[in-house]
């Protein structure tokens, strides 16, 4: 009979984060033997510095922000101020609530071993962490992934900020440049010239937001340059950085043309680079720096190690990762293996109005040469942006040629909870027919999306 | 202050030591060395190459040999491509 080997645990999960959480949590309660390791802090990114900590930020914001526009409504809100320390503290507050942030003892009340460090393989069955030799029988590799640093002349002399250290800057700076035009870059944009920072934002592609719809970018940009004052430059490329006295000078170029801007802040958040730093070589796990390859059960070139969450290399959100794991947990256990199913996954973006999307967007039909029909409607034709004043948003869907939803975008205030309709028909198929003569209330933002479903219905 | 990271030699055969960045430094600056690069340049290289090797291991208290030289690899390809291809190819000979 061939040798069973013994190992320290049945599951060792590398990373607390969302994409390490929930397996772990699963198979303890199925009586496995798990350790999670954590290099940073417990809970991982999301609750301790990007969802919760920048939501929390943005949702006062954004009361500050309407509040202070409220002279339309008849209300005095000329003198209205905000006190940073304050709103900081209601952002830590926040983050304790949470419950997930710096929650070591929530595992170990689970019975999961926890350890502190920096861990690396050794062997496909061994790793180290602290000089600690841990093995076992399966491994799932959620360590994540943060914030790429491009190679900008001159960016490493000057002490720049990431989307990370800025939520915990003392207050928002007079002004900011921020490198990137991705979702946690306008969030940071939108959320920093509320609170009166002089805000430009360097995209190297046509238009900022550039994996989502035109509709979304182009209003977007209009949103923010006319409302928020801030500007956009697009086809625009860092050329260096460089410390002028007390801020920093910025040589972009924008279409050819190099243009110099005193900031006193620089913001790099130009995407995310997976953690592969865990002696991969070792355990023989294939992978790139754009990430680990998994096959569709979310296992590596090695059979038992597993891998979920940001170290992918896919555009990961909390809620995407928290499903990869479940995944990976099942996998690894049950007979019955599942895939994650990626085209029904919602996105959301928490600027003012919010970007939400889930399924295929128009661009990805296009791609896939598929017949589609799509509509569009406008906030502006229903009663509640009367009502509120605000008409900027719009509800798109897009379904194929019989009607079935493939996916939709909402950009409106409260987009994330509006989208979950749309989430809903694309993981059943409805038709916009069914989406239509369902009844809507009167002055809901809804409304908008029955809107857009009954122009689809021949 | 004295870098201590216990290396754990090829196959788990031989007990770990301690990494000796003169042994990593010797090796570099003889691949160099190979495709006749000037000494003065192969020293320069392998100053370099050990700098960035040394701070990879700040964070790493105990690495395989092969880690370091898939670092060092990594680092030397910047530098000085060729003598990194015959660094890399060394193993696969020997």
């Amino acid at each position: 009979m061939a040798k069973k080997y013994e190992f320290d645990y049945d599951l060792i999960v590398i990373g607390s984060g969302a994409g390490g959480s929930a397996a772990a949590t699963i198979a303890a309660k199925n009586g496995k033997r798990v350790a999670i390791i954590e290099s940073d802090t417990f809970g991982g990114g999301s609750p301790n510095w990007s969802d919760i900590p920048l939501k929390s930020l943005l949702h006062a914001a954004n009361l500050y922000d309407e509040a202070r526009h409220g002279a339309r409504f008849g209300l005095r809100s000329a003198t209205l101020g905000y006190n940073y320390p304050s709103i900081r503290a209601w952002k830590d507050l926040a983050v304790k609530r949470t419950g997930a942030g710096g929650n070591r003892k929530y595992y170990e009340s689970q019975g999961i071993d926890t350890y502190a460090g920096l861990a690396h393989f050794l062997t496909p069955n061994e790793i180290t962490v602290s000089r600690r030799h841990l093995s076992a029988s399966y491994f799932l590799i959620a360590s994540g992934a943060k914030w790429e640093i491009p190679k900008i002349p001159g960016l490493n002399t000057v002490k720049y900020l990431t989307p990370r250290t800025i939520l915990e800057a003392i207050r928002p700076p007079k002004s900011l440049l921020v490198i990137g035009g991705g979702e946690t870059a306008i969030e940071i944009a939108q959320l920093m010239a509320i609170f009166g920072t002089k805000v430009y934002v360097v995209e190297q592609s046509s238009h900022i937001l550039p994996n989502h719809d035109s509709e979304v970018s182009d209003l977007m940009g209009r949103v923010l340059r006319e409302q928020k004052g801030i500007t956009i430059m697009a086809h625009s490329k860092v050329l260096s950085v460089e410390k002028d006295g007390l801020i920093k000078r910025v040589i972009v170029s924008q279409a050819g043309t190099e243009k110099s801007i005193r900031v006193d802040e620089v913001l790099v958040a130009l995407g995310r680079e997976p953690q592969v730093d865990l002696g991969l070589d070792n355990a023989g796990v294939k992978y790139t720096a754009a990430g680990i390859k998994v096959n569709n059960l979310l296992q590596t070139s090695v059979k038992h190690i597993y891998a979920a969450g940001e170290v992918l290399g896919r555009n990961s959100h909390t809620h995407t990762a928290l499903i990869e794991s479940q995944i990976a947990a099942n996998n690894m256990f049950e007979k019955t293996k599942i895939s994650p199913d990626y085209s029904k996954i919602t996105e959301v973006i928490f600027t003012y109005p919010g970007i939400a999307t889930v399924g295929l967007s128009e661009y990805d039909c296009i791609k896939r040469d598929l017949a589609i029909n799509k509509a569009i409607a406008p906030l502006s034709i229903i009663a509640r942006s009367n009502t509120s004043d605000f008409r900027d948003g719009f509800v798109k869907i897009v379904t194929d040629k019989k009607g079935v939803i493939l996916g939709g975008t909402v950009v409106a205030p409260h987009a994330a909870e509006i989208i979950h309709e749309l989430s809903l028909a694309v993981q059943h198929g409805l038709t916009a027919y069914q989406i239509a003569e369902t009844p809507h209330a009167f002055l809901s933002w809804s409304e908008a999306v029955k809107v857009a479903a009954a122009k689809l219905v021949p | 202050m004295t870098l201590s990271v216990d290396v754990i030699k090829r196959g788990d055969r031989r007990q770990p030591e301690k990494f000796q960045r003169q042994k990593l430094h010797a090796s570099i600056v003889a691949a160099c060395l190979s495709v006749r690069t000037p000494e003065g340049q192969a020293e320069a290289v392998a100053h370099a190459v050990c700098d960035a090797v040394v701070a990879w291991l700040e964070d790493h208290p105990e690495v395989t040999s092969q880690d370091i030289r898939i670092i060092a690899t990594k680092h030397l390809h910047t530098h000085h491509p060729e003598a990194a291809y015959l660094y890399e190819q060394n193993r696969i000979t020997i």
